[in-house]
């Protein structure tokens, strides 16, 4: 039982572990030089930087109009699908490698693109600037992430409309992100504030994809540490984790650093099984889960849904209908943060009941809520395949007119808004979301194991959660197709 | 162990596929068509009705009216799309499958063929939110969101049976 185990009580799964995993650094050498080298993320870093100082001009000089600037069309279309749909299912947290945010604050913290520093910095053998302090520790959580993404997400209708909005808010976690790093020490602004980062950190639980030690013995007996110190081959972990006892993916940044520090040479970049890791560590993730799922139901009824009058409600700005607006953010926040954790606690008081168990409600819903995982994220890939099948031919329109000026770069400023295959989304949907709802039920029996210990048991215990994960399932299908 | 994989997989699409199927039975219906004689009203940003239901079979007769500024409406799956200048009458429709043919008309004619739900969307950048600016037209029977219901849970009853089967076998072999 290893370090994780002993603090979550529960048994990972040796398919987790080791066993299945495929590493990618042993099969592609090349892949290995290319993360290994210093200089990897600071140039994958630099064009993303470019393209977002564009769009942040582009919000606030170019056209008003959503769908005819490049601030929207590439975030909240583009980047939006790219994100939910294939880096964090299939590669984690590996927007955070490239994520522009933090650049000025690494920059500023270390005093270099790309050299390393020696010193001492606190625990780290690394020469880092600004004060350096530690992050109170009562908020090492992710309760600050998940209050700042519901409050974005409240005014969505405008967040993802008007283009002056999207830069004023990226151009203010740019600087959030460079202060912070200025004041605490290394990455606090992408662990504890992000809001992009509390969902990344969640669902990047459930990602194909993870980076972990080879060998635990050589982590053992390494004093080195470089991985977590930092030596003079790389910085100390940006996150805080230390490659010898890291299990989950949730809060690894996936900046590689560890692979040139590790002085055995004991970091692999490993493929798993969908939604392999089933731990849950405390109540901030359980209700991010929560938050997620509401969300997306919100979403579905405000953004892809057509009532008119809570469309006027989400868009108060435009319509001047606050009192409107303020019926609509309290249900949305009553849902994600009461409603729906009552629901489901429910549900895991009826486990209880079940199984007779003497393991506390509180415990059950706490492991139980891994099962938001996957459905929640496969519900959020249903919901964002129309947003890019229905609105992705405005991304070639506006190639060719970014600001909406009416230039024409590359001859497409003309292009017609033409719907992809719009017949086809529903059953794409209902793949999806059986797909989500598979692995909640095969999941969740595996947590359902951990809680109850003996078969016949584990299974009584799921029913309730099938039931719950039975009931989402059907109210996604019936916004999206019924 | 992969022979047995094979098998829990055909197990669980056959009881999904039955599911599915069950779903498109129960809920078939076969109502008489008619004529059903629409007027759809377009503003920033929702149109009125918001849902229509109709059946396979009706034959619709639709008119766009828009209400503040010039909207589109471009109807999935019957290859309609249409501008409506606002606070007339007449409007500007074509087929998306050929080209830019417009054609001024007031009404457009339906002949509803099949069945599922078909939003209709704004076409025409009207403001903000055009690009969430939209209805649907629920066509019955609706078998993709009958066959999905029933398909779900088919899925559900599926995986627990698999999980069920598993756990008696091992008890078994114990």
């Amino acid at each position: 039982m290893n370090k994780m185990e002993k603090e979550s009580g529960i048994k990972i799964p040796m398919d987790v572990k080791n066993g299945k995993n495929t590493d990618l650094l042993t099969k592609f050498p090349l892949l290995k030089r290319i993360l290994k080298a210093r200089s990897f993320q600071f140039i994958i870093i630099l064009p993303n930087l470019f393209v977002f100082y564009v769009i942040i001009l582009a919000g606030i000089i170019g056209s008003p109009v959503g769908n005819r600037n490049i601030a929207i069309v590439f975030i909240w279309i583009l980047w939006w699908f790219l994100l939910i749909a294939i880096m964090v299912p299939f590669a984690s947290r590996v927007w955070c490698t490239m994520c522009p945010l933090p650049f000025f604050g690494d920059l500023f913290q270390r005093m270099a693109f790309i050299k390393v520093r020696l010193g001492k910095t606190a625990y780290l053998r690394n020469k880092m600037f600004g004060l350096n302090k530690k992050w109170p520790k009562y908020l090492t959580n992710i309760w600050i992430q998940n209050i700042g993404f519901l409050t974005l997400c409240t005014f969505s209708a405008v967040l993802v409309t008007r283009p002056f909005v999207t830069s004023i808010v990226l151009g203010l976690m740019l600087l959030l992100g460079t202060v912070m790093s200025m004041i605490w020490k290394l990455r606090s602004f992408c662990s504890y504030i992000c809001p992009v980062s509390g969902f990344l950190s969640l669902y990047s639980s459930a990602a194909t994809m993870e980076l972990r030690r080879i060998d635990n013995d050589v982590c053992l007996k390494c004093k080195d540490k470089g991985c977590y110190k930092g030596n003079e081959k790389g910085y100390g972990c940006p996150w805080s984790e230390y490659m010898g006892t890291m299990e989950r993916n949730n809060y690894c940044g996936l900046c590689t650093e560890c692979l040139k520090t590790c002085p055995n040479d004991n970091i692999g970049l490993n493929t798993r099984s969908f939604a392999s890791e089933t731990i849950i560590k405390g109540y901030d993730e359980s209700w991010k889960g929560f938050i997620m799922l509401a969300l997306a139901m919100a979403y579905s009824v405000i953004l892809l849904g057509t009532n008119g009058t809570i469309k006027n409600w989400a868009n108060a700005p435009e319509t001047g209908n606050w009192g409107g607006f303020f019926i609509y953010a309290a249900i949305l926040w009553s849902s994600a943060l009461v409603v729906v954790p009552a629901v489901f606690y429910f549900f895991a008081y009826l486990s209880k009941l079940i199984t007779k168990s003497t393991q506390s409600v509180k415990e059950i819903f706490k492991t139980f809520s891994y099962i938001l995982v996957p459905l929640g994220l496969l519900a959020w890939i249903a919901f964002s395949f129309p947003l890019i099948f229905v609105n992705g031919s405005y991304i070639i329109s506006v190639i060719s007119d970014p600001l909406g000026w009416g230039w024409n770069l590359f001859g497409t400023a003309g292009f017609k808004w033409q719907p992809l295959v719009p017949d086809y989304l529903g059953y794409v949907q209902l793949i999806l979301l059986l797909t989500g709802l598979g692995f909640a039920i095969s999941r969740g029996y595996r947590v359902s194991l951990n809680i109850f210990k003996d078969e016949h048991t584990a299974l009584m215990g799921l029913l309730p959660m099938a039931g719950f994960a039975l009931l989402v399932t059907l109210a996604f299908l019936t916004f999206f197709i019924g | 162990m992969k022979n047995m994989n094979i098998k829990k997989v055909v197990i669980i699409i056959t009881i999904t596929l039955t599911g599915a199927l069950a779903g498109i039975l129960y809920f078939n219906s076969s109502a008489k068509p008619i004529r059903r004689d629409i007027v759809i009203k377009a503003r920033q940003y929702s149109y009125e009705p918001n849902r229509m239901e109709v059946n396979v079979g009706d034959t619709l007769y639709i008119k766009l009216l828009a209400l503040d500024v010039m909207h589109g409406f471009y109807l999935e799956g019957y290859d309609i799309d249409a501008e409506i200048p606002a606070n007339l009458s007449n409007f500007k429709v074509r087929k998306p499958s050929d080209g830019f043919n417009w054609k001024d008309t007031n009404e457009i004619v339906i002949i509803v063929t099949r069945g599922g739900k078909f939003r209709y969307r704004c076409s025409h950048t009207c403001g903000t939110m055009h690009p969430f600016m939209q209805g649907e037209m629920i066509v019955h029977p609706n078998h993709l969101f009958n066959g999905g219901v029933g398909a779900v849970i088919g899925f559900v009853f599926g995986l627990l049976w698999l999980i069920y089967k598993k756990n008696k076998k091992g008890h078994d072999n114990e």
